[in-house]
């Protein structure tokens, strides 16, 4: 899948990014949307001991929280890139939180939504290339630091 | 870092501003008991244990309240209140001042604004927070991970890849958590979510981390609507 590197952080051109939340969305062909953090995120967050999602059937505006994830020292929500009603979530992060550090745009996916209105809210979030010169331009502005990869963890060559 | 007083950092903070917060400082109740006026004598300074490994100086503290200057006590604000340990080894002034309570007050009024200093200040407590304020019980074992606490050694990855088994080996049953200190009543923490929405606590934390704020309300709203308290709101 066609991709780029800034600052060894990775960016999918495929998926929708909220680049202040720093999470992104796939859409899905039977409309339904996955959500997930970004390379970025994962690697401010260090190593991932607890990724708690909010149960199926939830129903989230756009930014609210549809996750806790902790850290062994810091704490966050992901903030809902869309609003829609949570369908699935990602059982696989209940014993191995660390699946969102190793691959977090496949198999650590957070949850499953039902849009609520996705044509009008995919136009705040940025895809392709405005997507990687917005991560280029937070990377600078920010200071972020050079990503670092686990063990494990997806390659993208 | 060194403290820099050579200039006035801040100048582009509006005098009116900095009077404004330095206002509401001396505002704060406790201010008539812990700020009486310095002679420099330096006793505060010789006690303090941060001014012996930080550029830090509780006398400095003292000294810009004493003499009013608006300038300094908000660099001061931004620049020194973190770099005390709040230990109160100051409070042997012979004047009765206390420096370390006179930077409780500068503290409260930097979170209460939402000042940027003090939201970097605290960023490294956000996990500590959450775990306090939704378990009901302070630092969690989980912490203990190589990352966070490399100060500890090498040991330190072989104690939190095995986490579990050592709790385990703990006798008491209520430590055999490594996500919590211990096992809290269900009475106890919705008298804890109780008190703080009550006294405003979750106010000063929504100014300093929007997101920690809204996953702890997450926690305590549920809880608090399995208890029966889902009139309760954090809006």
């Amino acid at each position: 899948m066609e991709h780029e590197k800034i600052n060894e952080c990775v960016i999918m051109k495929d998926l929708y990014y909220s680049v202040e939340d720093n999470t992104w969305i796939r859409v899905n062909e039977d409309g339904s949307v996955t959500v997930g953090m970004t390379d970025i995120a994962q690697n401010l967050a260090g190593p991932i001991l607890h990724a708690k999602a909010k149960s199926a059937g939830t129903d989230r505006k756009k930014g609210k929280p549809i996750a806790t994830v902790e850290s062994g020292k810091w704490v966050g929500p992901v903030k809902s890139p869309i609003s829609g009603v949570i369908t699935e979530v990602n059982e696989k992060l209940v014993g191995d939180a660390q699946l969102i550090n190793r691959s977090p745009y496949r198999d650590g996916w957070v949850v499953k939504m039902k849009p609520e209105s996705l044509e009008a809210e995919l136009k705040e979030l940025v895809t392709g290339d405005n997507a990687v010169a917005a991560y280029k331009t937070k990377i600078e502005h920010d200071n972020i630091k050079a990503c670092t990869h686990i063990e494990g963890s997806d390659t993208y060559e | 870092m060194a403290l820099d007083l050579s200039t006035n950092k801040y100048a582009d903070v509006s005098y009116e501003e900095k009077e404004r917060l330095f206002a509401e400082v001396k505002a704060d109740a406790r201010w008539n008991h812990v700020m009486y006026g310095c002679y420099e004598c330096g006793i505060c300074v010789a006690a303090c244990p941060s001014a012996r490994f930080y550029d830090f100086s509780p006398r400095v503290i003292a000294q810009a309240a004493a003499r009013e200057d608006v300038d300094l006590v908000y660099t001061l604000m931004n620049d020194s209140v973190w770099d005390c340990s709040q230990c109160f080894s100051c409070d042997r002034c012979p004047r009765q001042n206390s420096p370390g309570q006179i930077i409780t007050i500068m503290r409260e009024v930097a979170v209460k604004n939402g000042l940027k200093t003090a939201k970097q200040a605290l960023e490294g407590y956000g996990r500590i927070i959450y775990k306090i304020m939704s378990t009901g019980t302070q630092v969690s074992p989980d912490m203990l991970q190589p990352n966070a606490f490399p100060d500890w050694g090498g040991h330190v990855k072989e104690i939190s890849d095995n986490l579990e088994v050592w709790r385990k080996a703990l006798p008491p049953e209520t430590l055999h958590t490594t996500e919590t200190g211990w096992q809290i009543t269900d009475k106890t923490i919705v008298e804890l979510y109780l008190i703080w929405h009550m006294t405003g606590v979750m106010k000063l934390i929504e100014g300093v981390d929007e997101g920690l704020f809204m996953i702890l309300v997450d926690v305590m709203e549920e809880r608090l609507a399995d208890a029966g308290y889902d009139d309760v709101s954090f809006d």
